[in-house]
């Protein structure tokens, strides 16, 4: 461990020729960050709806009063009560409990297609953006092909040839999102790549390695993250729209899509089972995009200047 | 003073050429052409001098730079770096010219990585090379080398954009400096800097080239700067060296026409001579490096230009009294390979009597 020194404890220095800032103390910028964003009350609303939709996800076992297939025949379809505030369907199972339980597997779906989508995406844009030339050719070009399929139409190809169930809708939904990614990555890295910082860095020798991992990936992430919350947003709602066209995770496991399909049925009889499912993506989906609308404010760097400036 | 000629070699350019392809616009892109940034340059940098470039803006001065330290790769002659060759270095050598020769940059805004502490940016170099192995040693090394170019250690946390223009030059010259280089590139350094400023950094680089043995390579448009500076100066115009000598000759006495009228723009600090000084005014404008004229490549623009000049290219001859002052200008003795023309004609060779 360093030990820090005693102020007045440095060798006298030679006088620094200009005066040295002293007011902004030294903060990292992923702070800097979170500061903005929290003053961005959009945004901020938006996360912690987001964080607690997700604690629900983790403790979802101990939130629900049902089992996700505790049946009661004597109660089919019954209305919003104490007992069972989102109503019960057509197997007299809780609609509050199955949206508690169905939240882990649409996120989960969510999460995972999205980071499959980040890592492969964010690879094939950093290669072609940083290495060029042919390089850039072939990968992008590859990138096209995969996006002029309507996305939708891709996963359920993918779902058809494979199979339905989770592990083929996370592989559907993140091969969709791969080309956005690697898009947005490219166009982000080719700027940066110009940057003199990179030049100098290489000039005292920085291997390519040491330029893309330390200068080039920080630097143009900024972009990838906004899109990686709006892509969680667009996920979420495919994974709904898979699972509400039976391409998702099986019955009898709840999962939003799913219930939404189900409760499609009943709309005349019980709103309540259709709408409470539809409300949790909604509300998934809008936060995930106001969220990704907030983190663009803060992290585009002229924003940026105007909002520490006191400007809004 | 010691002449040029006792001085050992560091760095050393023959015929060095820079050539980028010219692509049409079309789907082929096909290469249609050659922009000469750097177009047969012959130069050579003593040991612990200071040699300063200038030329006008676009003339091919930070391609050379770039060249002679293979950040831009050479299409055409070498470079040498104490005595080994910089175009045909392999990895491990190339890492070791890294260390031994950095550079400089223009914009001190643009040249440190904005997410990156002055720490990181100073100690990397260190990492790169292995050089003060060790967390404590290689921030024991940053605040020694902070200090070196007269910051306050204690800024070694904080990031650039906290800084001054000066005060960033001041962190771009101290990772410059990490690797104990032996040669430094400095590229327009004090050109975006505060007028008030720039003086502070030039000192700074002279005090650092005196204490640690530097040699550098001070490229600037600013012609009062760089005769303040350099040992030697060195003058290019469309991708060549035209001339070169020491500082006091080629400043007092240029004797090479495109010299000549550069040179005369600049104010002497001597009120007599700056009365007498007059200002020679170029005509025309500089051709594109695309399409260099013929023979000298300054006669389109040359007062003086005669009989020779659109037949042969001047090389680099000696000129004026003072040793080690060269010029390339047939007004000097026509010197140089003749053109190939098509049509046949009397040949102008080497060594024909000018007028
Ligand atoms: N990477 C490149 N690709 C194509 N052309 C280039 C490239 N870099 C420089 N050039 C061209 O080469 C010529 C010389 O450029 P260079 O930057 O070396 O000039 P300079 O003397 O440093 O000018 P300045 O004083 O404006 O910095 C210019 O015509 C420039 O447009
Ligand atoms: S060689 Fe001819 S054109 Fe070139 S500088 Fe000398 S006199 Fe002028
Ligand atoms: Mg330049």
């Amino acid at each position: 461990m360093t030990q820090l020194p005693a102020p007045g404890a440095t060798p006298a220095a030679p006088p620094p020729a200009e005066p040295l800032p002293t007011t902004t103390p030294a903060r990292p910028r992923w702070r800097e960050t979170l500061g903005l964003l929290a003053r961005n009350p959009t945004a901020a609303v938006s996360a912690t709806v987001l964080v607690l939709i997700v604690l629900v996800a983790v403790f979802d076992e101990t939130l629900a009063p049902y089992g996700p297939n505790e049946q009661d025949p004597s109660l089919q379809l019954q209305p919003p009560s104490r007992d069972h505030p989102f109503g019960t369907d057509e197997f007299g199972r809780d609609v509050f409990s199955r949206v508690i339980l169905g939240a882990g597997t649409s996120l989960r779906v969510g999460f995972l297609s999205v980071a499959f989508a980040l890592v492969v995406g964010t690879l094939i844009g950093l290669v072609a953006g940083y290495y060029g030339r042919w390089v850039d050719d072939t990968l992008m070009r590859l990138m096209d092909v995969l996006f002029a399929f309507p996305a939708v139409l891709l996963a359920i190809a993918i779902v058809a040839i494979r199979g339905a169930g989770p592990a083929n809708a996370i592989l559907a939904i993140g091969i969709v999102y791969v080309p956005i990614f690697a898009r947005v990555t490219r166009a982000s890295v080719l700027g940066v790549r110009e940057e003199v910082y990179v030049r100098a860095s290489r000039s005292v020798g920085a291997s390519d390695w040491r330029l893309i991992t330390r200068h080039v990936l920080p630097n143009a992430a900024p972009p990838i993250i906004v899109q990686t919350s709006v892509s969680l947003a667009f996920a979420v709602l495919a994974e709904a729209a898979l699972s509400f066209l039976g391409l998702g995770p099986r019955r009898p496991n709840p999962s939003w899509g799913l219930m939404l399909a189900d409760g499609r049925g009943f709309i005349e009889q019980a709103w309540w089972y259709a709408v409470f499912p539809g409300l949790a993506i909604v509300v998934t989906v809008l936060c995930f995009n106001l969220l990704g609308d907030g983190l663009r404010d803060v992290l585009d760097p002229r924003q940026r200047t105007l909002m520490a400036g006191g400007g809004r | 003073m010691t002449s040029p000629a006792e001085q050992e070699v560091l760095v050393s350019a023959r015929g060095l050429e820079v050539h980028f392809p010219v692509r049409s616009g079309g789907a082929l892109r096909r290469t249609t052409g050659a922009l000469r940034a750097v177009d047969g340059v012959d130069l050579d940098v003593y040991r612990g001098e200071t040699l300063g470039l200038v030329g006008e803006s676009g003339c091919g001065k930070s391609t050379l730079g770039n060249a002679l330290l293979r950040l831009v790769p050479p299409t055409g002659g070498t470079v040498t770096f104490d005595g080994l060759d910089v175009t045909a270095m392999g990895r491990k050598q190339l890492r070791e010219l890294r260390r031994r020769a950095g550079m400089v940059f223009q914009d001190p805004f643009a040249s440190l990585d904005p997410r990156r502490t002055v720490a990181q940016t100073v100690s990397e170099p260190l990492e790169v090379h292995g050089l003060h192995p060790g967390r404590q040693a290689r921030a024991a090394r940053v605040r020694e080398l902070l200090e070196l170019v007269g910051l306050d250690a204690g800024v070694a946390a904080r990031y650039p954009h906290e800084f001054s223009g000066g005060q960033r030059q001041r962190v771009g010259i101290a990772r410059a400096l990490a690797g104990e280089p032996d040669f430094l590139v400095c590229d327009e350094a004090i050109a975006s800097l505060d007028v008030s400023v720039q003086a502070q950094v030039l000192n700074l680089l002279r005090r650092l080239q005196r204490q640690l043995g530097l040699t550098l390579l001070f490229i600037s448009h600013d012609l009062s700067a760089v005769r303040h500076v350099s040992d030697r100066i060195a003058v290019m115009y469309l991708g060549r060296v035209v001339e070169v000598g020491p500082a006091a000759a080629v400043a007092a006495e240029p004797q090479m026409p495109y010299a000549r009228a550069l040179l005369s723009a600049v104010p002497v600090p001597h009120p007599e001579l700056e009365r007498s000084r007059q200002r020679i005014v170029l005509r025309g404008d500089v051709p594109s490096p695309a399409r260099v004229p013929s023979g000298c490549r300054f006669r389109t623009r040359c007062p003086d230009v005669f009989e020779p000049c659109p037949d042969v290219d001047p090389v680099l001859q000696p000129v004026g009294s003072a040793p080690g002052h060269l010029a390339a200008c047939h007004l000097h003795g026509v010197v140089g390979a003749p053109v190939q023309r098509a049509e046949p004609g009397a040949p102008v060779g080497a060594g024909d009597p000018a007028s």
